[in-house]
């Protein structure tokens, strides 16, 4: 129950809130009608005048002045009026200013004419409220009363209809002129050519999307509106015809494109019915007389435009209502004002309107086309920006996609690769397990039970031996660049070796975490850099007689961004002479010299800096690795595999 | 408990059973034992002899090779472990490679002794043992972390070493050891005490352990069927 009233609510309001819009935009636009277009002074209008009868019957009339009846056929209106023009004005050029007729205007000053409005065709358009000013040639202008004579022709659906005239300096008149060639000239020229250009935008988008019908009803309509604004007045009959069809029409096509747009299903016949009061007034264009056209448009032309404008202001109101379409409630407002409009012309037609004689309805319509175009070709950038958005969705997910199965794939590699590589391992240390190892360990044991002499250093030799096959081993397991775990064996391998030589190793990790992760490590570089770090222990253990020997293990930043590792060997032993030829040649350290050499090569086929420092205090061997290793093995590794044991 | 058996000579001897077939091997451990007189050593060279003594008299410390010449020391190692709970297995390994050792932690030893180890080291493995401290290498702590990672280069879906009841702890400190950091060094990076960490690592061993009451279990870790 609750939840109906909460539901309904919404609804409930939405009728009184469009109703009300709908209110204040005709408020505003009867406010907007109520503006006088712009006159000059007052003191330049000529408000009385004759108007000829019969054959010297003059009949004096008050401006402006409007006849009951169209006389399309009939002979024009001759009016007389006279103007005063003081000697002290003769030095400006005087002009006489008409800013309103029904339909065509000859005027003469002192019997001289001066200015026939039909020389314009747009002029003799009636729905244009087009002025018209024309100079008074000095020499024409007298001190004094001057007579203006003026012929008033009548055509088209209009009665005959004179405002008041203005004489006076050029100067005063002018600008009243320009303001309203401006509005109701200039203007609507753009609005054609703005809705030209909309309407070909939305007669190409519809070409390219055939089913997208609102837009070549609308293209349609704004076509026929934008040819009917070129057609001079007066002209041949059929222009004639096809101009009040024009109209009647263009708001058929607007009906149509509003029951598409929002999608109200018309049957064919009623769509077709629409266009029936277009096709007559052509038809009787066709056949008939000037005054038949006229009656035909008269009867069927306003009120058919009435009723579709009616219609389309309802459907868009309905869908804006009952759709809740925000594009609806828009272009219903706009319709709205439209029929303001229309109704205002519609009755200044009927000469029930007072007033100056100024048709808005064209004008409005063809605003609110444009805006409607404009509408219409913003959703469609709207919808091509959705499809690009989709398509670079589209896109990037492909990619992504891509890169995911790429990254599937060598992941797939890598891992069967590392399988392999486990495989081989496990393989392998069953065989060295079964075979070398156990020889080796039986070698160990053998020797020691026959104590001293060479028995001790084949039970070293052996022991080395094993030593290195564990490191083989250990180099072997994928460990992903981490080399702080091959690290850790290794310190467990030479604290054994370091505790049977009553050495103290001292360990020392500087930086959190120790070493970074070194892409590209792989295991022939494990092998080179724990042998190196080996040989570096052999040498102190051996040869140095040190009691302490300290592994210092740290991140480095040598190159900015890059952190690279660099693990140092110290011992506090006797060191040596580092100029390896003289070493190597000397009888008390022989093999020191080659074990330089050895550490030397197996740093540089691993791209790795080493420094050796030797002196009283002791031995320092430091390695600063590379922050990336090699990819592939020199051609001396095996040389280097096979380098000498201690 | 383990003070009590470790009686530093006042009360009786530590009995150690070593079973290794290679002679000179087994007299080398044997000897680095039996030179301290808190140890009582038995020695077997065959998995036959071995259960004699078992059956016997089961030893404190069993130190056993895997590969005998009658069997696999997988058997023993279950055997001893059924009969007394409390009994200290080690492996004894030539290359402390992770596979075989690995399947003997998962049937109740702990940790492996390398065949070639210095004799003073022999003793010094016994006695953390007999102390409670199961010793842990470097290569074990980094074979069981990487399979808690299930990252690249292992396979955790084939998998059946039982990693998931390890805490976020436990594994810490499994790395720590992997990359060679002391006891010290994890601890105080992981803000426990000292004396905690081989306590931890007795429970590790001991959440791997699998119910070896399972035969088929058994079977399979030793014919190798169980990936690890």
């Amino acid at each position: 129950m609750t939840d109906t009233l909460t539901i309904a609510r919404p609804r409930d309001l939405r009728l009184p809130t469009y109703l009300g819009l709908q209110l204040i935009i005709m408020a505003a636009c009867i406010f907007l009608l109520q503006l006088d277009p712009p006159r000059p002074p007052a003191q330049y209008q000529v408000l009385s005048a004759e108007l000829r009868q019969d054959e010297a019957v003059w009949l004096a009339i008050a401006l402006p002045h409007r006849h009951q009846r169209t006389r399309t056929d009939a002979p024009p209106f001759i009016y007389r009026m006279s103007f005063e023009r003081a000697p002290t004005e003769a030095s400006q050029p005087w002009a006489i200013f008409l800013p309103r007729f029904t339909s065509g205007v000859e005027v003469a000053v002192n019997g001289a004419t001066i200015l026939d409005s039909r020389l314009n065709p747009t002029a003799g358009r009636v729905d244009r409220n087009i002025p018209a000013i024309a100079p008074i040639p000095s020499a024409l202008l007298r001190d004094g009363p001057n007579e203006i004579t003026l012929r008033l022709f009548v055509w088209g659906p209009l009665t005959g209809y004179l405002d008041t005239i203005y004489v006076g300096p050029d100067t005063e008149l002018r600008s009243s002129y320009d303001k309203r060639m401006l509005l109701f000239q200039t203007i609507p020229l753009i609005l054609a050519a703005w809705q030209g250009t909309v309407g070909a935008i939305l007669g190409f988008i519809w070409l390219s999307r055939r089913h997208e019908h609102a837009y070549g009803w609308l293209a349609a309509a704004m076509a026929v509106g934008v040819i009917q604004q070129f057609i001079p007045f007066p002209t041949h009959q059929i222009l004639h015809g096809f101009l009040g069809a024009s109209v009647p029409l263009e708001s058929a096509l607007v009906l149509h494109f509003a029951a598409r747009f929002t999608g109200l299903k018309v049957s064919s016949r009623l769509g077709w019915f629409v266009f029936l009061p277009s096709l007559i007034i052509l038809a009787a264009s066709a056949i008939g007389d000037p005054e038949v056209v006229r009656t035909t448009y008269m009867l069927l032309g306003p009120a058919s435009i009435g009723v579709f404008v009616v219609l389309t202001a309802v459907i868009l109101g309905w869908s804006a209502l009952f759709r809740s379409e925000r594009s609806s409630f828009f272009l219903g407002s706009t319709l709205t004002a439209v029929l303001v409009f229309w109704v205002h012309d519609a009755l200044t037609v009927l000469d029930a309107l007072p007033g100056e004689r100024i048709f808005l309805g064209r004008l409005s319509y063809s605003v609110v086309l444009i805006a409607i175009g404009i509408g219409l070709t913003l959703r469609v950038v709207r919808a091509l920006n959705q499809a690009d958005d989709f398509a670079g969705r589209l896109f990037r997910q492909v990619r992504d996609a891509e890169e995911k199965l790429r990254a599937s794939f060598a992941r797939e590699e890598e891992r069967s690769r590392k399988e392999a590589l486990a495989a081989e391992r496990t393989r392998l240390m069953r065989d060295l397990h079964d075979g070398l190892g156990g020889q080796l360990v039986s070698i160990v044991a053998l020797a020691e039970q026959q104590h001293g002499g060479s028995a001790t250093v084949i039970g070293d030799a052996a022991r080395a031996a094993l030593k290195d096959l564990r490191l083989v081993i250990d180099a072997m397991e994928e460990i992903d660049g981490d080399l702080m775990l091959v690290l850790g064996s290794w310190r467990e391998r030479i604290s054994a070796q370091l505790r049977a030589h009553s050495i103290q190793l001292e360990w020392q990790v500087l930086t959190p975490g120790g070493l970074p992760i070194f892409p590209g490590l792989r295991p022939w570089h494990v092998i080179q850099v724990i042998r190196l770090l080996d040989e570096a222990v052999t040498n102190a253990v051996k040869h140095s007689g040190a009691k302490k020997l300290r592994v210092i293990i740290e991140t480095i930043h040598d190159v900015p961004e890059e952190a690279s590792g660099r693990i140092s060997v110290e011992d506090d032993g006797s060191g040596f002479d580092l100029c390896i030829p003289r070493v190597a040649a000397s009888p008390a350290h022989p093999r020191t010299g080659r074990g330089l050499l050895n550490m030397k090569r197996r740093a540089e086929l691993c791209g790795a800096l080493l420094t050796i420092s030797s002196g009283q205090q002791g031995t320092r061997v430091s390695l600063i690795l590379p922050s990336h290793f090699g990819t592939t093995p020199s051609a001396d590794d095996r040389d280097g595999a096979a380098g000498e044991r201690h | 408990m383990s003070s009590v058996r470790s009686n530093g000579g006042t009360g009786n001897p530590v009995s150690i059973l070593i079973v290794e077939d290679d002679a000179p091997t087994r007299w080398r451990i044997s000897d680095a034992l039996s030179r301290e007189s808190e140890f009582s050593v038995a020695e077997a060279a065959t998995l036959g002899e071995a259960r004699q003594i078992v059956n016997a008299s089961v030893p404190d410390v069993l130190l056993t090779d895997l590969q005998l010449p009658d069997g696999n020391g997988m058997e023993l190692i279950r055997e001893v472990k059924q009969r007394n709970g409390t009994t200290e297995i080690m492996v004894i390994s030539i290359l402390g490679d992770e596979e075989s050792v690995i399947s003997a932690i998962l049937v109740g030893a702990n940790g492996y002794l390398l065949k070639d180890a210095f004799p003073t080291d022999i003793a010094d493995t016994v006695r953390n043992l007999l102390r409670g401290h199961s010793p842990i290498s470097a290569s074990i702590a980094r074979f069981i972390v990487r399979r808690t990672q299930g990252g690249p280069g292992t396979n955790s879906r084939v998998s059946d070493l039982n990693t998931a009841k390890l805490t976020r702890r436990e594994i810490d400190i499994l790395w720590g050891i992997a990359k060679g950091f002391s006891y010290a060094d994890i601890a105080d990076h992981l803000g426990i005490s000292r004396q905690t960490v081989p306590g931890y690592i007795k429970n590790i061993y001991r959440k791997l352990e699998v119910n070896t009451r399972g035969e088929a279990v058994f079977e399979a870790l030793q014919q190798g069927l169980i990936k690890l």
